[in-house]
């Protein structure tokens, strides 16, 4: 369950996103602000995004979520312009009213983007890489100056404000990264792969942050291969594999229409008898891979008798099943060529 | 959506000047391990020169003093070395070490924008590198002020011209150890062969246009005529090249480094 977010927002940061935020001063719940179809890219031979279709609404998180090679990231590029997509007559895109292909600047300026990569000027300290930034937004330097200070306290990073680059944690970096990116208090902030390779504690920093933009309205696109970051942060997903989207939805939509609800695992396979490996049963599905097998079924119950009645007790778990088992069920447990 | 809703991203302008203050920044950020090299090599130079080799060189080169000579080819040079480093070594460093493109390119701006700062920022460079020689020469009564005051325009048109070929070299580079054909191959070659050491009019008559063809010995020709005040209509020609150069290699480095880094 989502929890309350107090406003964490001052008085003149809200009057500041009005001012800065042109044309939107309010967007409605229900708006959609990106509207893709049919987009495709490839390199050479590789079809990194193909015939992609998908729809944001204001003020959602849309999580990408696939293997590494799955084209989320290609896909986050072609949205903000580093990235064009293969010339193609119906396909159509709409961001916040632009086409990357026609009008990047506009796109650009309203978004914020953080990279898969952290990558902060090593010879400026924290305040002087934000302030480089601003000056790319054409923010007045004394309004600059306060964003700084004002993003660097969200972040926690005001202690830093002199430290070098070099001197941060690589979870302070992702942070002033993130911080980099709301400099220009974007409509749209891309996140590509916000908290890969960081602490819990960080990573649960993070995502808190960003239930408290997406609570002023800022429409959040992110990737990440993370089933937990998925869960706790989108609204909806999308599934992608090998440049393909092979399913879309509510996260809880997307546990309830692609799997059963419970599964029970065995991790030490020699002990389960031939004949429990194929089971006539209609209400348990069975999935055997080399060192795990696995029963699945929307009946607590099943799964317990079915226990009982061949294995002993700590041999086995029975859980309920999660997001990455749908992911894992979708996009096949073996690894493939781009991964 | 009406026209009249497009954001207010920063004009034109604004965005190449904001690539310019990155460089700057992080320039000025060692401002005395960056400042003293222009200042100090010209006077090694020099002092090489005063105290060693220019006793041996008594005849006048091209109607000067040799240390007049050599000093007025290092307004130049030091504009060509500086913008070269920093367009080739630097950009690839920016483009694929450090990723600083990659973030740049996400703010509003487009690579056109981005090259053309990053070629404003070398030709600043060799406006300031020009001016150092300057001072030493100044210092030195080796040249005349105030005409020699002009010189660092040269510097800076030199600093451009390096730079648009530097990055050009550079969207071909694969591993940054290429860059060694480039000076070894072009930009030392340059330096003694374009009318900074001796006059090309000394040079054998079959190399002679290719001295003709390479930016430097316009340069150097340009920065000599404002050193001593004596403007030739010829020199048009000479300004001619240069500013015909910085657009036809300017655009096709643009045009090659924009597929690397938009893809």
């Amino acid at each position: 369950m989502r929890h309350v977010v107090h406003p964490v927002y001052s008085k003149e940061f809200i009057q500041n996103k009005v001012k800065f935020s042109v044309g939107y001063d309010i967007v409605s719940a229900m708006a959609t602000v990106i509207n893709i179809n049919n987009i495709s890219k490839s390199f050479g031979k590789v079809r990194a995004v193909q015939n992609l279709s998908f729809s944001v609404e204001a003020g959602s998180c849309f999580g990408f979520l696939g293997p590494n090679g799955a084209g989320k990231t290609t896909a986050m590029k072609i949205i903000y312009g580093k990235c064009s997509r293969d010339k193609n007559s119906d396909d159509t895109m709409d961001i916040f009213g632009y086409d990357p292909a026609e009008n990047e600047l506009a796109i650009k300026y309203l978004s914020g983007v953080v990279q898969q990569e952290n990558n902060l000027d090593d010879e400026l300290n924290v305040a002087q890489n934000l302030m480089i930034y601003s000056k790319f937004y054409n923010m007045p330097v004394r309004e600059a100056r306060e964003r700084i200070e004002y993003l660097l306290d969200f972040f926690e990073l005001s202690d830093k404000k002199k430290s070098k680059i070099k001197e941060l944690s690589g979870g302070m970096k992702r942070r002033l990264v993130i911080a980099r990116a709301l400099l220009n208090s974007p409509r749209l902030l891309i996140l590509d792969e916000p908290t890969t390779g960081l602490d819990p504690q960080v990573r649960h920093l993070i995502w808190e942050k960003i239930r408290q933009l997406q609570k002023q309205q800022t429409t959040v696109l992110l990737t990440t291969h993370y089933m937990e970051e998925a869960f706790q942060l989108c609204d909806y997903l999308l599934i992608m594999h090998k440049g393909k989207k092979i399913m879309e939805g509510k996260p809880t939509e997307l546990l309830e229409k692609n799997i059963e609800e419970y599964v029970l695992e065995i991790l030490d396979t020699e002990i389960i008898k031939p004949e429990h490996r194929e089971i006539s049963q209609s209400n348990i599905r069975t999935e055997d891979t080399p060192g795990v097998m696995r029963y699945y079924s929307d009946d607590i119950d099943v799964l317990k008798d079915f226990a009982a009645g061949c294995l002993e007790s700590g041999n086995y778990m029975i859980r309920q099943t999660n997001l990455e088992d749908v992911f894992l069920h979708a996009t096949g447990r073996q690894l493939d060529d781009r991964q | 959506m009406t026209d009249s809703k497009v954001p207010k991203y920063p004009p034109l302008h604004i965005r190449l000047y904001s690539v310019w203050y990155r460089h700057m920044r992080v320039y000025t950020k060692n401002l005395l391990s960056n400042g003293f090299p222009p200042f100090v090599e010209p006077l090694i130079f020099l002092a090489g020169v005063g105290l060693g080799l220019g006793k041996y060189i008594t005849e006048p080169m091209g109607g000067v003093r040799y240390i007049e000579y050599l000093g007025v080819g290092l307004l130049v040079t030091t504009a060509m070395f500086t913008s070269a480093f920093e367009c080739s070594f630097g950009t690839f460093i920016r483009l694929e070490f450090e990723k600083v493109y990659d973030g740049m390119l996400a703010a509003p701006m487009t690579v056109n924008n981005l090259i053309v700062g990053e070629m404003l920022w070398a030709g600043t460079k060799g406006f300031f590198f020009s001016f150092a020689v300057l001072c030493i020469l100044a210092a030195f009564k080796i040249i005349i002020l105030p005409y020699g005051l002009f010189a660092p325009f040269v510097g800076f048109l030199t600093g451009v011209v390096f730079a648009s070929l530097s990055l050009l070299v550079t969207s071909f580079v694969k591993t940054i150890n290429h860059f060694n054909f480039y000076f070894t191959g072009l930009i030392s070659p340059m330096f003694f062969f374009s009318g900074v050491v001796f006059p090309v009019e000394n040079l054998p008559v079959f190399i002679r246009p290719v001295a003709e063809l390479v930016p430097l010995t316009h340069s150097v020709r340009l920065v000599r005529a404002v050193c001593i005040n004596n403007y030739d209509p010829i020199l048009l020609l000479d300004l001619l090249y240069i500013v015909a150069f910085i657009i036809l290699i300017g655009f096709l480095a643009i045009h090659r480094l924009k597929k690397r880094l938009v893809n």
